[in-house]
């Protein structure tokens, strides 16, 4: 009882840290895909006057041709009197963005479309565009502000652990340095702890990851998103148990460094 | 040779100066009792014979300058010291072997033999048979026998003890005061900060009294 009391502050400020920085890395992965699928799907199009072959915007990743054959012919077969093919029809074009963009640069955009004399017509689709942005927008923010708070609470448990380490090893400490012990020897024990109690909250954070990311619901939400969200476990463990072991072993070093 | 030299040493806190302007040395293998009334400075001065305190004027313990120590000297000076501490100064959570064993695994010892050099320490200060408890769990006179031993167990260079009798029973004062004997026969320097000399003594030794805040060496 004892052992899990004087564990379970750092493992707790630990697990929060460790899950908030995870779930952070995971929504802004998923965040990015989602987006990117979004971009890919959304395009501005432009009527023009004359044939384009390059608009050399850097926020335009590709234009391409509308192909219109097939509403020419479909007109055509409903207004047989007018004979389309004598129409000097403008040419319609469909721009592939590199990220989507905010709603202000969107309109930006346009007025520079505008200004070119070939173009007479631009279709954005800007009101669902903004919706989707600002909903965009809204989670990252949100998931910044989780990291955020769920950090400095970790962080404020650390503290108070640090305090509570102060406590209860000052005293050793102190007669070990009267005898002239350096510096490892004197923290050792902190170090043990932080040591141990990094490698719980790892197998804490990993396994609580491991079973949210291979639930039903999750994968389900991932699968109606449309994107394929691969996670490198291997390298998340790692991550993790670097800024685990460092957050541990720099509040164990404090402690020892800071003992008057 | 002298092992502590002191010149125009003054020792003071922010509340006010304890030692003024004294002058004094120890040799190497001296007994020293270190005498004066409470409050007189006694502890201060073991203070800073043992770095806690900064000097003012000369205190050269050893090669060692006191004044202008940096702190890696002086962890490495405390390996060669023994302090024995009024309060035992024992670390709670661990038993007496482990305790007795501190000053070898600071100088690195192998965990074997450092707990055989500690069964030999603690069968000296008579307290094999304690070695599994903890210092909680021992009286005053065995806790100070086991700060005796932890002091002695490095041959240091140099014990200081600072009042480690006062509290304790006839028989274990007695046998605190043949352990430290012992240990100035095996060649180690002994400073013992008491109120006042010990009533029958029959090995030489140096007398330093602090009063009114001046050490005197006495013969």
């Amino acid at each position: 009882m004892n052992y899990l009391k004087s564990h379970i502050t750092l493992i707790l400020a630990l697990v929060s840290i460790l899950l908030s920085i995870f779930l952070f890395r995971i929504f802004n992965k998923i965040l990015f895909l989602y987006e990117k699928n979004i971009v890919n799907n959304y395009s501005i199009v432009i009527v023009s006057t004359s044939k384009i072959e390059n608009l050399n915007y850097p926020e335009i990743e590709k234009i391409t041709p509308i192909d219109i054959k097939d509403q020419i012919q479909r007109l055509q077969q409903k207004y047989k009197n007018i004979d389309f093919s004598k129409i000097d029809l403008p040419y319609f074009y469909k721009l592939t963005l590199k990220k989507l963009p905010s709603p202000k640069k969107l309109e930006k955009l346009k007025e520079r479309l505008k200004q070119k004399a070939f173009v007479k017509r631009i279709l954005t689709h800007s009101s669902s565009q903004t919706k989707i942005y600002n909903l965009l927008m809204l989670l990252k923010i949100l998931t910044k502000m989780f990291m955020v708070i769920v950090g400095v609470l970790g962080f404020l448990l650390i503290v108070k652990q640090l305090e509570v380490w102060k406590l209860s090893h000052s005293e050793r400490m102190y007669i070990m340095e009267l005898f002239g012990a350096p510096f490892w020897l004197k923290g050792a024990a902190l170090f043990k702890i932080a040591i141990l109690d990094s490698l719980i909250a790892i197998i804490l954070t990993v396994s609580f990851v491991y079973f949210i990311t291979n639930s039903f619901l999750f994968t389900k939400i991932i699968s109606d998103l449309n994107i394929i969200l691969q996670i490198d476990y291997i390298k998340e463990f790692l991550l993790l148990l670097v800024i685990s072991f460092s957050i541990s072993l720099i509040s164990s070093i404090i402690v020892v460094v800071s003992k008057k | 040779m002298n092992l502590v030299k002191a010149n125009n040493l003054t020792l003071a806190y922010n509340s006010g100066v304890i030692i003024k302007e004294s002058t004094f040395t120890i040799n190497e293998g001296d007994f020293v009792f270190l005498t004066g009334v409470s409050g007189s400075g006694k502890t201060t001065l073991i203070k800073a014979m043992y770095g806690e305190i900064k000097p003012k004027g000369l205190l050269q313990i050893g090669p060692y300058n006191m004044g202008t120590i940096s702190k890696s000297k002086l962890t490495k000076l405390r390996r060669h010291m023994g302090i024995v501490f009024q309060d035992y100064k024992l670390i709670p959570e661990w038993n007496i072997l482990r305790n007795v064993m501190l000053p070898l695994f600071i100088k690195g010892y192998d965990k074997k033999i450092a707990e055989q050099k500690a069964l030999e320490v603690l069968k000296k200060v008579k307290l094999s048979h304690k070695i599994d408890k903890f210092p909680a769990e021992l009286s005053g006179g065995e806790q100070q026998r086991a700060a005796i031993a932890r002091a002695i167990i490095h041959s240091p260079a140099i014990i200081l003890a600072d009042e480690p009798i006062s509290g304790l029973d006839e028989y274990s004062a007695s046998l605190v005061m043949d352990l430290f004997i012992m240990a100035n026969k095996m060649g180690i320097t002994v400073l013992i900060a008491s109120h006042s000399l010990p009533g029958d003594f029959n090995i030489s030794y140096k007398h330093l009294h602090i009063e009114k805040g001046k050490i005197y060496e006495l013969s």
